[in-house]
This record gives C-alpha cells, structure tokens and sequence, in this order.
C-alpha cells in the first residue's frame, strides 16, 4: 500500500539552527532513513521553505493569488517521501523513524487508488 | 447478549445464546479472512436474520455456532462478488464449500485476537475504539452503546463508521502485530477496554443500560487474558475489572448514596469474584515484574481481602501501593488518591500538605479533587473551608449516588 508521510517541522527553529551540527544531524538522518527504506521509497523531496510558496485559493467562482503557504502554522510542510509498505504498522514504523530536530510531526495518508 | 433485534429475538433463546457466544469468534474469523470489518459485520447480521427465519419451522441445527458460521460465510462470498472489489485487495474465495449452511462441525477458526486489535488500533481514536470493540467484539447494539457514551444514537452510528472506513481505508493490518508495535498496540488495546470499562462503572447503581455491559467487559477481560496467557498486564486488567465488579453490590446505601470503599460492608461483595480476581492477579505478578495495571488491580487486591468492617482498613498497604505507582509515573489522580491514604496512615495535616503542593488551577474543574479536599477539611475542623469545597464539588455536576453522598456531608456540617 502507498503512503504519503508528509513532514512539518518549525522552519524556525532550522533557520535557527542553520550550519550546526543539529541540522547536519536531521539531513544525515535523511540520507540513513532512504538507505534503510531502500526500494520501499518510492517518491519525495525536501521542499524549499514556506517563505517561497505560492497558493491559489478558490472561492466559488473566484481563483485568488496569495503570496505564501495556505495556512500560517508554527509547523509547515518541509518535504515528504512516498513509500510502498504492506500496511499501516508499517508505515508508522518508517514515520517513527524519520529525523527532526526538537519537535514536529509527520502525517501519515494513504495515497488513493 | 448480542441484543440486536437484526440479529434475532424472534426465535429468542437458542438463536441470542449463540450469537452471543459465537459472534465475536464468527465477525473475527470473517474479517481475518475477507480483510474488512463491514463485510464480516454485515454478514453475520445477515446469518442471524435467516435463522430467525429458518429456525422456528426446520428447528435448531445440530450445531448452531456453525450454521451461523456457514450462512455468515455464504452471505460475505455474495458481498464480496457484489462489490466487484478490486483485484489487488479481493480476498481469495477459495476456501470451504458454502453452497450448503447447514453443513454440521464447520471449525470456526479462533481470530478474536485479531479482531480485538484491529478494532483497538491506536491510529483509530480512543472513544471510537471503545464503541468499536463493543459493537464488534461484545456484540452490544448502537443503542445500548450510544446511551453509555452519553452521545445520540446518530453521532455513535458516525464514529462507528468512520472508524471502520478508516481501517479500511489507512491500511490498518488485519494481523496481530509485529514484535516493534507490539508493547504500544497492547497498550492501545488495554487502554481502549478501560475507557469502556469506566463507561460501564460509572453507573453505580447498575440499573440503567451501561450495567449491563459491566458482564460484557468480565467476559472480553477474561478472554484477552486468556489469548495472551503470557502477558502480565491483560491478566492484571481482567483482575481489577472483578474486583471492582464484586464491589457493586456494596456501592450505594439503601437511599442511593454512594458508600465510599472503606465504608463498604465486605459481606455484601460478591466473593466468587473476588476469587477469580485474585487468581488473575497471582498470575499477573507471576508473569513479570509489576506494572501500572498490576499496581493497580493489586490495589484493589488489598480492599477486597478485607473480611468485615470490624476488621482493620488496609490504609498503609493502599499508601505504600500508591507510592510505587507513583514511582511508574507522575499522574495527579494517582497523588489525590494518595493523600486520602496519607490522611489515613499520617495524619489529617500531612494530607492537606500533600495536596497543597498540587496546582489548584490545573484542578479546579477536577471533582474528585474538591472532594477529597473537602472530606479532608471536614476533618480537620476547618468547617468553612469545608463547606465551600463541597459547594465545589457540587457545582460540578456529579453523578447522583456521589451527589446525595456530599450533599449528607454539607449537610451534617450544618
């Protein structure tokens, strides 16, 4: 089964911590997690910092322009990875594994058929 | 019982003592097999419906679980081509030959366990999976559990839905699970069967519709502890639920007031349980060294042993149980409970320093909390103070065997 771990960190907190070995931590993390999922990963990025999104909104017949991510959380959508694993426990287990600095959260959705 | 009128009253007695015995073993053994909870509930409603209606004029069959089995089975092959499922989930239908549901001994594999997983998993919320595991594994109707949640039929009838479209739908596993999950998801399983064992304790006086699920929950701690004979904490869990079950009869007054447990007369608790209890707690602290449920349920343990009211509360045994658990975790419930056997064993004052030491804003919505304080300045002649926690508590809407409990005190305060 696909799911999509969709990941939210405080990007503060990683501009913050920028060049310490804190974020060298997370990204060495990153590249273990891809070696330990193998081939069970099947899609993903990084994603550039909320600051450079761009969101269209529709309202009714309107379609609106706004400058940043569609919602001003602490926590934002920082990358995301995509993996075929046979079930939810499993998916959980690979969630649990993925790197963060002091907090955040990785949703975990199924992909639609 | 499975009281469901889908499931057959008609023909009243043998039809409601298998569904009941055999229910939650029929749903398990479907869902493992077919991987979806709808098609295993759907089907056995189904099974049940057409005993009722084939029944009365062939008669009972031999074997009733497995007639109910084999048309249950029958009636889940058809929804299964119905739906035209997908390939990649379709369930193999090979298996048994259904053609004839009357066929007699059919082994109806034992895959309780699964089911109670599946409907525990900790991705589904607490609430839902307390319903969850009372509509599919005790076989209690939307109604009966609608009202011991104290939600509308509709709004249950929802969660229970979304619970089961997300199990479908998040890939939850239809297995037992693997040794990394195992610790969280038997917590999540033990966890869910205490939320819904509370909803059926809360009701003291055990006349209204959540009492009757108070059989319901012996029976499903029972087999938990029983499918998981090497596990401490199903067998602790199934220990506290008789204890505190043998105490029923002992916890209102003839006006319907609550008898605190220390008040309780011993001979009117219910020793037959307290047995069966007791063994389940021999063999929890056998299994390993003491968690928080044994702890707990050992707790319990020491009440029941009292012989008679003449006979010595079991005060310093309670506090020094309160501080082990203490020592698993901080948990302020678990601190308020310790003041009262503080209070006890230390004194009145050493009590009332203990829960000064607590954040009475974090409390101030905490009955419990109010009422220990008030019992506490009750005694020691702080008659003010006292008045007002019990106005406290009061205003907090208690359930009414503990309200005329307090009232009485208020009152006897003058």
């Amino acid at each position: 089964m696909k799911y999509a771990l969709l990941i939210y960190s405080d990007e503060a907190e990683f501009d913050r911590l920028q060049d310490t070995p804190a974020v060298a931590g997370v990204m060495e993390g990153h590249r273990a997690f891809a070696v330990d999922m193998g081939s069970a990963i099947v899609g993903g990025s990084r994603l550039e910092s909320p600051q450079t999104a761009t969101t269209v909104r529709t309202r009714g017949a309107e379609k609106s322009l706004h400058d940043g991510p569609f919602a001003e959380t602490k926590e934002q959508l920082g990358g995301f990875y995509l993996i075929d694993v046979p079930d939810l426990d499993a998916a959980i287990a690979a969630a649990r594994k993925i790197p963060m600095l002091s907090q955040g959260c990785v949703e975990i959705r199924p992909v639609g058929a | 019982m499975r009281r469901d009128p889908a499931r057959g009253s008609v023909n009243g007695g043998c039809l409601d003592r298998t569904a009941r015995a055999a229910g939650a073993r029929i749903i398990g053994a479907l869902a493992a097999r077919f991987r979806d909870l709808d098609i295993a509930e759907d089907a056995f409603a189904e099974a049940c419906a057409r005993a009722a209606r084939a029944w009365p004029s062939s008669g009972e069959p031999r074997d009733p679980a497995a007639w109910l089995y084999r048309a249950a089975e029958r009636s889940a092959l058809d929804a299964v081509r119905r739906r035209k499922v997908r390939d990649r989930w379709a369930p193999s239908i090979s298996g048994p030959d259904v053609s004839e549901p009357a066929a007699e001994d059919a082994l109806i594999p034992d895959e309780r366990l699964r089911l109670i997983f599946i409907c525990c998993h900790p991705a589904v919320a607490a609430e839902a999976r307390a319903a969850l595991t009372l509509r599919l594994v005790c076989g209690l109707s939307v109604p009966e559990i609608a009202r011991a949640f104290l939600v509308s039929e509709a709004a249950l009838a929802q969660r229970l839905t979304r619970a089961k479209r997300k199990i479908a739908r998040a890939g939850v596993p239809f297995e037992t699970p693997r040794p990394p999950e195992w610790t969280q998801r038997l917590d999540a399983v033990l966890s869910t069967l205490e939320v819904a064992y509370a909803k059926a304790h809360e009701d003291a006086a055990g006349s209204s519709a959540h009492a009757g699920f108070a059989r319901e929950m012996l029976d499903l701690t029972g087999v938990l502890a029983e499918l998981l004979p090497t596990h401490a904490e199903p067998h602790a869990l199934a220990a506290l639920v008789r204890y505190a079950e043998a105490r029923r009869p002992a916890r209102l007054d003839e006006h319907g007031a609550m008898v605190p447990l220390s008040e309780q007369d011993p001979r009117l608790w219910r020793r037959a349980l307290i047995v069966e209890a007791d063994a389940f707690l021999a063999k929890a602290r056998s299994l390993g060294p003491a968690g928080a449920r044994t702890l707990q349920a050992g707790l319990h343990g020491l009440w029941c042993a009292r012989p008679s009211l003449d006979a010595p509360a079991p005060w310093p045994a309670v506090l020094s149980h309160y501080d082990q658990l203490l020592a698993h975790r901080e948990d302020v419930v678990v601190r308020i409970n310790r003041a009262v056997a503080l209070g006890e064993v230390s004194g009145v004052a050493a009590a009332l320093r203990e829960l000064g030491s607590l954040d009475p804003a974090a409390l101030a919505g905490f009955a419990p909390y109010h009422a220990v304080m008030a019992d506490l300045l009750r005694r020691a002649g702080q008659r003010e103070q006292a008045r007002e926690a019990y106005r406290r508590v009061l205003a907090l809407a208690p359930a009414e065997a503990e309200r005329l409990w307090l009232t009485r005190r208020l009152t006897e305060l003058g």
